[in-house]
């Protein structure tokens, strides 16, 4: 396991969830929950990546937790839990097949060459990769609400309450 | 009687649809939207009825005997993220509860939540630059790719800004901020820099996904608002064409393969 990889993009994954957050005009105090929550998001990712899982089960693990977390964190910062979520989760978009799928798809237009048929595996390849990812990632945001089965988040509580 | 509960509830609906409708402007999905509306509604003794368009809101509120005593509908008109809008609405509407609020002091505080600022457009700009690099490491880019990644960011979304002030499309202010940031990128490619370009093109337009669309779509669609859903999920789509073709425009530009 390469452990300095993996933090190291953790890290950076951090920060472009905190970048997000900002550019979604988060109320400050959960900038530094949205950092924490990318780097968690990220690091539960590139870990599974590493341990030869595909690229959708290790992002949809990395939104699952980042799901999960937002339920406390709405709590002890009074945000709606979708606040802290989508930019936490927005690192584990997957850019670069998405560029691969529609550069594979204007490649598609062109003459049918010999390669034609390698082109369009690829592309189909690399599409349907995104297309689960960003449903995966959306799903795991939204899972950890429904689960709970309550109006609203503050109706939730993790651990039983001693009266 | 009659009239002063009527000019209460005329009041009340003002207000719900005023709160439903910046919800909606500013990326809350639908059922966040009647959760809220409703929420103050019950706690006014009257029972709302919602329908959220993907442009407008309408509302009927009934009183405890069921009539009908007010019916409206407000339309929005520009639709820009803005999670303290939503997060300051949701805060609201537990505080009224919990602090007995009236109609006016909730439309008050609503005003002064719409009045915050945004964050200083440097700020802005400078982390959303320092995300565009942070994503270009972990596609697996280097200080180089990650330092053009950085300024192709800080222009394309410079750019995109100016673009949305000026009130263009929003579509087309998304393909002016891609082809911008394309162009940046890739002229460091065309200038011979020893770089692996595809990490720096892809991920200089990566500031410009639809995020919230994309996941207000999956939650709308398991909410069961397939329509709101779909119309989001196209949304998004737009977008990523508009995406799609300014980076085309610039490869097309410097004849890159």
């Amino acid at each position: 396991m390469d452990w300095i990889n993996i933090l190291g993009k953790a890290f950076w994954c951090g920060w472009g969830a905190l970048g997000f957050g900002i550019l979604f005009n988060v109320p400050p105090r959960t900038l530094f929950a949205i950092w924490i929550g990318g780097a968690m998001g990220g690091f539960l990712k590139f870990t599974l990546l590493q341990l030869t899982a595909g690229v959708v089960l290790a992002s949809f693990a990395g939104a699952l937790v980042v799901g999960f977390s937002s339920i406390p964190i709405a709590h002890f910062r009074h945000v709606p839990p979708m606040i802290f979520a989508i930019p936490s989760v927005i690192p584990l978009i997957p850019g670069v097949f998405a560029y691969r799928t529609m550069l594979g798809l204007m490649k598609l237009t062109g003459a049918i060459g010999p390669d034609y048929t390698q082109i369009l595996s690829e592309t189909v390849n690399n599409g349907s990769k995104t297309l689960f990812v960003i449903m995966s990632l959306a799903m795991g945001v939204a899972v950890p609400m429904h689960l709970m089965r309550k109006e609203s988040v503050k109706n939730i509580s993790l651990y039983k309450k001693r009266n | 009687m009659y009239q002063q509960e009527n000019k209460e509830a005329k009041e009340l609906g003002s207000l719900l649809l005023d709160v439903g409708a910046n919800l909606l402007s500013s990326g809350a999905s639908c059922s966040r939207i009647r959760i809220t509306m409703r929420r103050l509604a019950t706690f006014f003794n009257y029972t709302a009825h919602i329908s959220v368009a993907p442009k407008s809101i309408s509302l009927t509120l009934n009183d405890e005997t069921d009539n009908a005593i007010f019916s409206g509908m407000r339309s929005i008109a520009a639709q820009g993220v803005n999670f303290k809008t939503i997060s300051g609405i949701s805060r609201l509407s537990w505080q009224a509860l919990e602090q007995n609020f009236s109609v006016q002091q909730i439309r008050d505080e609503l005003n002064r939540l719409l009045s915050l600022p945004h964050y200083p457009r440097l700020v802005i700009l400078f982390f959303v630059s320092l995300a565009g690099s942070g994503f270009c490491f972990t596609f697996g880019g280097k200080l180089p790719e990650m330092v053009i990644t950085f300024g192709a960011t800080f222009c394309g979304l410079f750019i995109r800004q100016e673009a949305i002030k000026k009130k263009f499309n929003p579509y087309i202010c998304a393909f002016m901020g891609s082809l911008v940031a394309s162009l940046f990128a890739g002229a460091f490619v065309k200038a011979g820099l020893d770089i692996n370009f595809e990490h720096a093109f892809a991920t200089s337009v990566l500031f410009l996904i639809p995020g919230v669309p994309l996941i207000n779509c999956f939650t709308d669609l398991i909410d069961g608002n397939i329509l709101n859903g779909l119309i989001r999920g196209i949304n998004a789509l737009m977008f990523a064409l508009a995406i799609a073709l300014g980076l085309l425009s610039a490869m097309l530009i410097y004849n890159l393969k």
